[in-house]
């Protein structure tokens, strides 16, 4: 894994409520760094998160929304977050519903913008 | 197996006595499976035999299966039980028509439309059992198009009346992705809320088997920053979805707050039709 990509992770884990961070092949859902805690499952979640992402998408372009830069899906015990990023890649996090979204989302998108440079 | 078959199944083995087993039955249907179709809608039955929708979804089945008669039992039910049922009425239309009855069909197809205005099916339907045109009506779409055939934006019911972008912004739907209210226009601001919906019911399906899969519970919203603006995505009540759309300009925890604010009216409209 090179170096920056595992800082942004780095990064984002240290957020407070953020269970796991990784980076995922938008294409096959398939992980291609993580840093997750203990019992996160991080096939599931990269698995999910791309075809997430992918329904987000086409549902932005239906809408007119255009590209998406960022997909945050709260639920009663947690939030999945995404961004999408160059090369076909994502970032995710996985957190629980204490964490900081306004910071994971800076972390996540600078990363994201990051991987495009 | 496709995913809409897959969740539909899942959500009958978890609560067998749910009434989904309509749209487990309607989508095997139109992926052709008529015998597993059927095996859902008769089971189903044995627990709702006053369950109109259900009879209906059986009717098209067996015309599927070419077993006219069957078929005309089943709308015959669904009527003695719901006597304006939309699916069931057009579905007698269509066997009036295929036993060359056309002043039967007709007088049919003007019910149906007495009842629903906007069906345009219906409209087009009676102009070719006018003109004696073979194939001028098709089965019954089906309980669930029949229970919400597209309606012109004009035509749909006011619910969200005083909120910014009441009809260009703001749009319910039910789990199948058909538009129940509101409205979604383009850049060009022509009404783009049938198209965007059938995109939305997908992601509903993907969010609810995220969060059970990743055991989050129950998923509230999903929030997603676009190009040209932002979207909230929002369960309402037992299966519906509610989108707002906000420029880019509006803070997104403001356009969740108001949101929140939509999907409070959508749920007392909803709970208001006993849905």
């Amino acid at each position: 894994m090179s170096e920056p990509l595992q800082r942004a992770l780095d990064r984002i884990s240290r957020v407070r409520g953020v269970r796991g961070s990784m980076w995922v092949a938008a294409e096959d859902g398939i992980p291609v760094a993580q840093l997750l805690m203990e019992g996160v499952k991080g096939k599931a979640v990269a698995a999910l998160a791309a075809s997430l992402a992918r329904k987000v998408s086409g549902a932005a372009a239906a809408t007119g929304a255009g590209r998406v830069r960022f997909v945050q899906m709260e639920a009663a015990g947690g939030t999945l977050l995404l961004a999408p990023a160059a090369q076909d890649l994502l970032i995710v996090a996985l957190a629980d519903s204490r964490v900081n979204v306004g910071l994971a989302r800076l972390e996540m998108i600078r990363a994201a913008e990051a991987a495009l440079a | 197996m496709p995913d809409d078959i897959r969740s539909l199944t899942s959500a009958l083995a978890r609560d067998p006595k749910s009434l989904v087993y309509v749209d487990l039955a309607e989508a095997l249907r139109r992926r052709g499976q008529r015998q597993e179709a059927l095996q859902v809608a008769l089971q189903g039955l044995t627990r709702h035999p006053m369950h109109a929708d259900g009879h209906d979804c059986l009717a098209r089945i067996y015309a599927d299966l070419g077993d006219l008669e069957r078929a005309r039992l089943a709308w015959s039910k669904a009527l003695e039980i719901a006597p304006d049922h939309m699916g069931s009425l057009r579905g007698v239309a269509f066997l009036l028509f295929r036993q060359g009855d056309l002043a039967a069909a007709e007088s049919a197809l003007q019910k149906v439309i007495a009842r629903a205005p906007w069906d345009d099916g219906a409209r087009r339907a009676l102009a070719g059992v006018r003109g004696g045109r073979v194939g001028a009506v098709a089965p019954a779409p089906g309980a669930a198009a029949a229970r919400a055939v597209p309606a012109p934006a004009a035509q749909r019911p006011v619910v969200f009346d005083g909120f910014d972008g009441a009809s260009a912004d703001i749009l319910l739907l039910d789990q199948r992705g058909l538009v129940l209210s509101g409205g979604l226009t383009d850049a060009a601001g022509k009404d783009a809320s049938e198209l965007a919906a059938a995109a939305l019911a997908g992601v509903s399906g993907e969010a609810a088997r995220t969060a059970e899969y990743l055991a989050l519970g129950q998923w509230s919203a999903i929030v997603a920053e676009a190009e040209h603006s932002n979207l909230v995505v929002a369960p309402v009540g037992d299966g519906a979805l509610l989108l707002v759309r906000r420029d880019r300009s509006m803070a997104v925890g403001l356009a969740l707050r108001f949101a929140e604010r939509a999907r409070g009216i959508a749920l007392a409209w909803l709970k208001g039709l006993g849905a």
